[in-house]
């Protein structure tokens, strides 16, 4: 059976929405089971509307950040995630905070799973690694 | 550029036959430690690494 990675992310911004499929595609390239937890303001990132900005007084150089990891090769944020998920890596929105930030079942991207708490801690309780991103 | 080459590397991998040696082209530094790294935790055998000024060149069996 394949190792579980385990990744939990609670905050929204761009380094933050990138930093987990960077490591879950990566991840599940070398064969391991992923699975990435968004709460609090990570459940943003895994709404149809999401839109990372740099975080602080970086936000303004976003624009020109993307276009350099365009330039690299990496995709963009909603196209990365689609990557991702063919890729077999699982998406879970904390269904406790979607309420808090007023996420509803129908705004999340297509894919995206709802969990809870116990749940999700029984998965990184399986998994080798878990990693907090936030 | 990471962490590309390794999930390009795993794509293509699974269009390949047991035995056929794939050619992986890279201009990332951290290829350097990943290829080997995802060779060794995915069973197939990197048999061979070249270097060609910033061009990284590996060479994999699949198993």
């Amino acid at each position: 059976m394949a190792d579980k990675f385990c990744m939990v992310v609670s905050e929204g911004s761009f380094d933050k929405a990138y930093m987990p499929l960077i490591m879950g595609t990566t991840a599940a390239a070398m064969g391991s089971e992923v699975h990435v937890f968004y709460t609090f303001f990570g459940t943003k990132l895994v709404t149809k509307k999401a839109n990372p900005k740099l975080p602080g007084m970086w936000r303004i150089g976003t624009g020109m950040f993307k276009k350099r990891m365009a330039k690299v090769g990496i995709p963009g944020h909603d196209e990365f995630m689609k990557q991702a998920m063919d890729m077999g890596v699982n998406f879970y929105a904390c269904s406790t905070t979607m309420g808090l930030m007023g996420v509803t079942e129908s705004d999340l991207k297509p894919g995206v799973k709802i969990l809870g708490a116990a749940a999700f801690l029984k998965l990184a309780g399986e998994s080798k690694t878990t990693l907090f991103i936030g | 550029m990471c962490p590309m080459p390794i999930v390009q590397l795993a794509k293509k991998v699974k269009e390949l036959k047991s035995g056929q040696v794939l050619e992986l082209l890279a201009d990332d530094v951290g290829a350097k430690e990943d290829v080997p790294a995802w060779s060794s935790r995915t069973g197939h055998q990197l048999v061979g690494t070249e270097e060609e000024g910033k061009l990284l060149k590996f060479y994999i069996r699949i198993k």
